[in-house]
C-alpha cells in the first residue's frame, strides 16, 4: 500500500449507524437468549425469595454474605441455572458465527439487506467461517504457549525477588503483549472475513494468507484503527459500570436493568463498529489501489471486490 | 468518605463499650498509681504468672544458606506431676515436612493435587542427647505414634530413664540437634532470604490427666506445651534482622562476621523467631490495664503500606481486649509480615509473637489485613494464656477466638461492613463466617479431636465457623453482655493454665445462672441440624363474616389465620415467632420448638401480613435464614434484582464466547 490510509474511525461508526438494523437484530437476540437463561435463574430465586423477608437484604443495599447464602443452598438458582446459561451463550455464539457473513455484506456492500438476502449472505458464507473459527483455534496456539511461557517466567521472577513489584511488572508486561496478540490475530481473522465476504474467497487458508500480507503491508493503520475503537468500547463501558456502582440506588431495578442493557448494547456495538470499519477500510483500501493501478487490478481481482455489485447468490 | 467510616467505626466502638470514656479515665489513674508501685518495686523479682514446669536454654545458629539450624538445648523438667517419672515423649515436628509423614498423608488426603517440592521436606536430628546423672541416652530415643500408628511418622520421640525421677525433682535434658528449614509450608520454613522459625526445637509433651500428652504433628493442629522459661541465644549473621517470642536482653557482634542476641521470656510455652536482611522494622508502643506493651513490627519489602493497617488494628484490638478480657500481661508484642510467596507463614500465632497477611494486591477495602491482626492477637489469650489442648478440643482456641474476632471486628469497623466495605456491596465478618459454617455444617461435632475431622475444609467449617455461630445463638439464650461476662471469667480464672471444654461449659453456666447443657449438648457434641421455617401462613375471611347476597359488608371483616412453624432440623431450640397483621399489629409467641411443627391461629378482623421465625435474627446456626419468614403478598425487587444480573451476566458471557467468530 502506498497510497493514503483509509480513513475509517468516524466513517465506520457512521456505516454501524446507517446499517444498524443487524445492530439490533445481534442485541435482539443475544437479549432473549440470555433471557431464557435468566428466566429459569428468576424462577428459581423467586420460589426462595418471593415470600421471604429475608429478601430485603438483597434489595437494600447488596449484603455479599446472603448472596452467597443463597448461592450454597441445596436448591441454589445459580447451581441450577449455569448449565442453560452456558448452552445459551453457545447458541449465540453459532448465531453470530452464523450472522456475520450477513453482517459484512451488509458493511461490506453499505446497503440495507432484507431478510431474504441477508439469511442468504449468511448461509452461503456459513461453512467458510465455520472454517475459520477452527483455524483461529490454531491461530490461538502461540498465545497459549505465550501464556505458559509468562506463567512460568512469572513464578520464577516472584520467587527469586524479594520484593514482590517485579513481578508483577512482569505480569502487567506479559499481559499487554499476550493482549497484543491477541488482538492481532482477531484483527487478522477480522480481516480475513472481510475479504472471504468481499471477493468470494472459498478457500479460508489463501485468505488468511492474503489477509496477513495486507495486515504486514498496513499494521499501523490496521492495528490503531482496532486499538482505538476498542479502547472508545472500553471506556464507554467503564463509565457505565461507574454510573452503575456509585449513582444507580440498590433498590433502583429499573434503572439498573436499563443502563444494563445500555452496556450490553454498547458492546456490540462496538464489536460491530470494529467489523464495519474494517469493512469499509478494506474497500477503500482497494478503491486506492484501483485507482492507483487500474490495469493490474483488473487482471488480478474480481470486479465484484470493489463492492460496486450488489451480492446476488452463491454457492458453496 | 474514609473520615465518615472512621466516625462511624469509633462510634461504634463507643457504643458497644458503654463508659468506655469513663473507664478509659479511671485507669488512666490507676496505670498511673499502677507504675508508681512498679517503680517503687522495681528491684524486688517479678512474681511468676503461671506453673512453670519447664525452663529452656537454647543455644542455636542459623546458616542462611544451607537453611539450617544448628543447635543445643537445656531443659530442665521439674516433676509436678505428684508421681514418678521415667519416659519423656518429645515433639520433633520438623519431622513432619518428610514424605509419608502424617501430616503429609493427611494433606494429601485433602488436597491430593498439591504438588510438593523437594524443597518442602525439612526434618529435626538429635545427635545426641543427655540426661544430667545418667549419661547419653541417644541410643535409647524413639520414636512413637500414638494417634495413628503411622511407623513413617517421626514427629514424637520418647525416651526411657535408667531411673524415675520422683516427684517434685528436677531432670536436667541436654539435647543437640540439627535443623534443616523445609521451603515455607505449614507456617514455618524460609524463602529467600526469609526466615520463620517456629517448631523447630525438641519440646517435651504435657503431663495432663495422669497420662503424657504429646501428639504427632497433624496438618491442622500442633500445640499443647507447658509454661515456663525461655533462654535461648540466637547467632545469625550481622545483616540479619531478628523478630522473636522475646525480650532481647543482650547482643554481642562475633569475629566470624556473625551477632548473638540473647532473649528471655517467661510465663509462656513456646518460642518462636523470624529473621531476614529485607525486613524494615516499625516501632510503635500502647498502653493497657497492664502497663505499656512495646509493638515490635517487622515489614517485609514491598509491603510497607500494611504498616499503618496492622497498627490500627493491633492497638483497637489489644484495647478491646484489654476491656473485655482481660490484660495482656507481656511487655511486648511482635508481628511478623512474611514476604510474598511466604503466605504459608502467615496468619499463625505464637506467645508474643504472631505473624500478619497482606499481600500487595488486597485492596483496602477487604478487611484481610486488619482480620488476620485481630484473629491472631486474640490467640495470645485464647492458647497463649489459656493454653488449651489444641489437639483434642481445637474450638477452644480456634472456635472462642473466632467468635471474638467478629465481635471485635464489628466494634472496630461496624457492624455489616468489617469484612468488606464498598458502596456496592458489603459484609461483616460474623456473615463472612457464617458463610464459612454453611459450607461444611454437619459432618462432625465441634467438639473433636482435631485430626479426626472430615477434611481440612471441615476443620475450618465447624471450629471457626460453626463455634462462632453457636455462641453468637447462645448470646440470644443467656445475652451478650453474658455472654462476654462469661469469657472474662474463663479467661480470669483459667489463664496459664490447660482448661478444658467441660471448664469452659461450666464456667458459662454458673456466669449466667442457667442449666445450659441441653444446649451444649446439641451445640458442641452433636451435629444436628437447626432449621426453623414457616411451613404454611394465610388468612381467610370467615363464612360469618362474608357480606350476604345483596347486604352491606359487616364493619370490620373478620379472618381466620394460621401460621405454622416447622422444625426442619434435628436441633432443638425455643423460638420467637413474629405473626403481622394489616391492622399493624405484631403478635409474638414463644415456642419452645420441640414438637416437630407448632400451628397458630387466630380469627382477627385483620388478615396475615408476613410470619416470622426468629424476628431478631439472633439464632445465627440456623441453616436456612430464607425459610424463616413468610410474606402473604409476594415482594418480586430481590426476584427482579438478582434476574437482572443474571441477565447481564449472561448477555456478557455469551459475547466473550461469541469473541471467537
Amino acid at each position: 500500500m502506498t497510497g493514503p490510509q483509509p480513513k475509517t474511525f468516524l466513517a465506520g461508526a457512521k456505516l454501524l449507524w446507517r446499517r444498524q438494523r443487524v445492530l439490533w437484530l445481534v442485541y435482539a437476540v443475544n437479549f432473549l437468549l440470555a433471557l431464557m437463561a435468566a428466566r429459569g435463574f428468576s424462577g428459581l430465586a423467586g420460589k426462595t425469595l418471593n415470600h421471604s423477608l429475608a429478601a430485603d437484604q438483597l434489595v437494600h443495599g447488596f449484603n455479599l454474605e446472603r448472596l452467597l447464602e443463597l448461592a450454597s443452598m441445596p436448591d441454589s438458582p445459580v447451581r441450577g441455572s449455569l448449565t442453560s446459561t452456558f448452552y445459551f451463550s453457545v447458541t449465540f455464539a453459532v448465531f453470530m458465527l452464523f450472522a456475520t457473513g450477513g453482517i459484512l455484506t451488509s458493511f461490506y456492500e453499505d446497503r440495507r439487506l432484507e431478510g431474504g438476502p441477508f439469511f442468504e449472505a449468511c448461509a452461503n458464507t456459513f461453512w467458510r467461517f465455520l472454517r475459520l473459527v477452527l483455524y483461529l483455534v490454531v491461530a490461538l496456539i502461540p498465545a497459549g504457549i505465550l501464556t505458559a511461557i509468562g506463567g512460568s517466567l512469572h513464578r520464577r521472577i516472584d520467587a527469586q525477588s524479594i520484593s514482590p513489584y517485579p513481578a508483577v511488572i512482569f505480569v502487567a508486561g506479559a499481559a499487554a503483549v499476550i493482549l497484543l496478540v491477541l488482538m492481532c490475530t482477531r484483527l487478522w481473522f477480522d480481516m480475513t472475513g472481510v475479504i472471504a465476504v468481499a471477493e468470494y474467497e472459498r478457500k479460508m487458508h489463501r485468505a488468511l494468507r492474503r489477509s496477513a500480507r495486507l495486515m504486514w503491508k498496513n499494521f499501523g493503520s490496521l492495528f490503531w484503527l482496532y486499538l482505538r475503537i476498542t479502547l472508545a468500547g472500553w471506556v464507554i463501558f467503564g463509565m457505565g459500570i461507574y454510573l452503575w456502582i456509585f449513582h444507580v440506588q440498590p433498590e433502583a431495578i429499573l434503572q439498573a436493568f436499563l443502563l444494563g442493557q445500555a452496556l450490553v448494547f454498547v458492546g456490540l456495538a462496538t464489536r460491530l463498529w470494529l467489523r464495519a470499519s474494517e469493512a469499509l477500510w478494506y474497500r477503500q483500501h482497494l478503491a486506492a489501489f484501483f485507482a492507483s493501478a487500474p490495469a493490474v487490478a483488473s487482471a488480478v481481482l474480481p470486479s465484484r471486490a470493489i463492492g460496486a455489485t450488489p451480492l446476488t447468490s452463491e454457492t458453496n | 468518605m474514609r473520615f465518615l467510616r472512621w466516625a462511624f467505626v469509633f462510634a461504634a466502638a463507643a457504643i458497644l463499650s458503654p463508659g468506655a470514656i469513663g473507664a478509659q479515665a479511671r485507669k488512666g489513674v490507676a496505670r498511673k498509681a499502677a507504675n508508681a508501685v512498679a517503680q517503687d518495686t522495681s528491684a524486688a523479682p517479678k512474681q511468676p504468672l503461671s506453673v512453670r514446669v519447664v525452663a529452656y536454654e537454647i543455644t542455636a545458629r542459623l546458616d542462611p544458606a544451607k537453611h539450617t539450624i544448628t543447635a543445643s538445648e537445656v531443659l530442665t523438667y521439674h516433676n509436678l506431676t505428684g508421681q514418678p517419672q521415667q519416659t519423656f515423649p518429645f515433639h520433633m515436628y520438623l519431622n513432619a515436612f518428610q514424605p509419608q509423614s502424617t501430616f503429609f498423608n493427611e494433606a494429601a488426603r485433602d488436597f491430593p493435587d498439591h504438588a510438593w517440592e523437594p524443597e518442602n521436606y525439612g526434618s529435626i536430628r538429635v545427635t545426641r542427647l543427655e540426661v544430667v546423672g545418667a549419661g547419653d541416652l541417644t541410643n535409647q530415643l524413639q520414636f512413637i505414634h500414638p494417634d495413628d500408628d503411622n511407623a513413617n511418622d517421626r514427629t514424637v520421640a520418647q525416651v526411657r530413664l535408667p531411673k524415675a525421677i520422683p516427684p517434685g525433682a528436677d531432670v536436667q535434658f541436654k539435647i543437640e540437634f540439627e535443623d534443616q528449614m523445609p521451603l515455607v509450608v505449614a507456617r514455618t520454613g524460609y524463602i529467600r532470604d526469609f526466615f520463620m522459625v517456629a517448631q523447630w526445637f525438641p519440646k517435651v509433651g504435657v503431663w495432663w490427666k495422669g497420662a503424657w500428652n504429646c501428639h504427632q504433628f497433624h496438618f491442622d493442629t500442633e500445640f499443647f506445651a507447658d509454661f515456663g522459661t525461655y533462654d535461648v541465644k540466637l547467632s545469625v549473621p550481622q545483616n540479619e534482622i531478628v523478630g522473636a517470642a522475646g525480650d532481647l536482653v543482650a547482643s554481642a557482634s562475633n569475629p566470624d562476621g556473625t551477632k548473638t542476641l540473647e532473649y528471655h521470656s517467661e510465663d509462656v510455652h513456646d518460642f518462636s523467631w523470624a529473621a531476614s536482611p529485607s525486613f524494615t522494622a516499625v516501632e510503635d508502643s500502647w498502653t493497657g490495664s497492664a502497663g505499656t506493651v512495646q509493638i515490635h513490627m517487622l515489614m517485609s519489602p514491598g509491603n510497607m503500606r500494611s504498616a499503618p493497617r496492622y497498627l490500627q488494628a493491633l492497638k483497637g484490638t489489644m484495647t478491646v481486649f484489654d476491656q473485655w478480657i482481660g490484660p495482656y500481661p507481656y511487655d511486648r508484642i511482635t508481628v511478623i509480615d512474611p514476604p510474598h510467596g511466604g503466605w504459608d507463614a502467615g496468619g499463625m500465632e505464637y506467645p508474643t509473637l504472631f505473624t500478619a497477611d497482606n499481600g500487595w494486591y488486597f485492596p483496602k477495602w477487604i478487611l484481610l489485613a486488619e482480620d488476620t491482626v485481630e484473629h491472631e492477637y486474640g490467640h495470645q489469650y485464647f492458647q497463649g494464656m489459656l493454653a488449651t489442648n489444641e489437639f483434642e478440643e481445637p474450638w477452644l482456641d480456634e472456635g472462642l477466638n473466632t467468635y471474638l474476632e467478629a465481635k471485635v471486628m464489628n466494634a472496630l469497623y461496624g457492624k455489616g461492613t468489617s469484612f468488606v466495605y464498598t458502596i456496592a456491596a458489603t459484609g461483616g465478618n460474623d456473615d463472612s463466617r457464617r458463610a464459612f459454617y454453611l459450607s461444611r455444617p454437619d459432618t462432625d461435632p465441634i467438639a473433636r479431636l482435631g485430626w479426626l475431622f472430615y477434611d481440612d475444609q471441615a476443620y475450618g467449617a465447624i471450629l471457626y465457623g460453626k463455634t462462632t455461630m453457636v455462641l453468637l445463638t447462645l448470646e440470644k439464650i443467656i445475652g451478650e453482655e453474658t455472654v462476654r461476662r462469661a469469657l472474662h471469667t474463663f479467661f480470669l480464672r483459667y489463664r496459664f493454665t490447660h482448661p478444658t471444654g467441660d471448664d469452659f461449659v461450666k464456667t458459662v453456666e454458673e456466669v449466667s445462672g442457667r442449666d445450659l447443657k441441653w444446649y451444649f449438648d446439641q451445640a458442641l457434641y452433636g451435629t444436628a441440624i437447626l432449621d426453623y421455617e414457616i411451613l404454611d401462613a394465610d388468612s381467610e375471611p370467615l363464612d360469618s363474616a362474608k357480606p350476604e347476597a345483596g347486604g352491606a359488608k359487616s364493619k370490620k371483616e373478620l379472618y381466620r389465620t394460621y401460621v405454622t412453624v416447622h422444625r426442619k432440623g434435628d436441633f432443638v431450640l425455643p423460638e420467637d415467632i413474629a405473626i403481622k397483621f394489616d391492622d399493624g399489629q405484631i403478635v409474638l409467641e414463644h415456642w419452645d420448638g420441640r414438637d416437630r411443627w407448632v400451628r397458630y391461629q387466630y380469627d382477627r378482623p385483620a388478615a396475615l401480613v408476613s410470619a416470622e421465625v426468629d424476628p431478631g435474627n439472633e439464632v445465627w446456626l440456623d441453616r436456612n435464614l430464607f425459610n424463616n419468614s413468610y410474606r402473604v403478598q409476594a415482594d418480586t425487587s430481590a426476584q427482579k434484582k438478582l434476574g437482572n444480573f443474571w441477565l447481564f451476566l449472561s448477555e456478557w458471557f455469551a459475547q466473550i464466547l461469541a469473541w471467537i467468530t
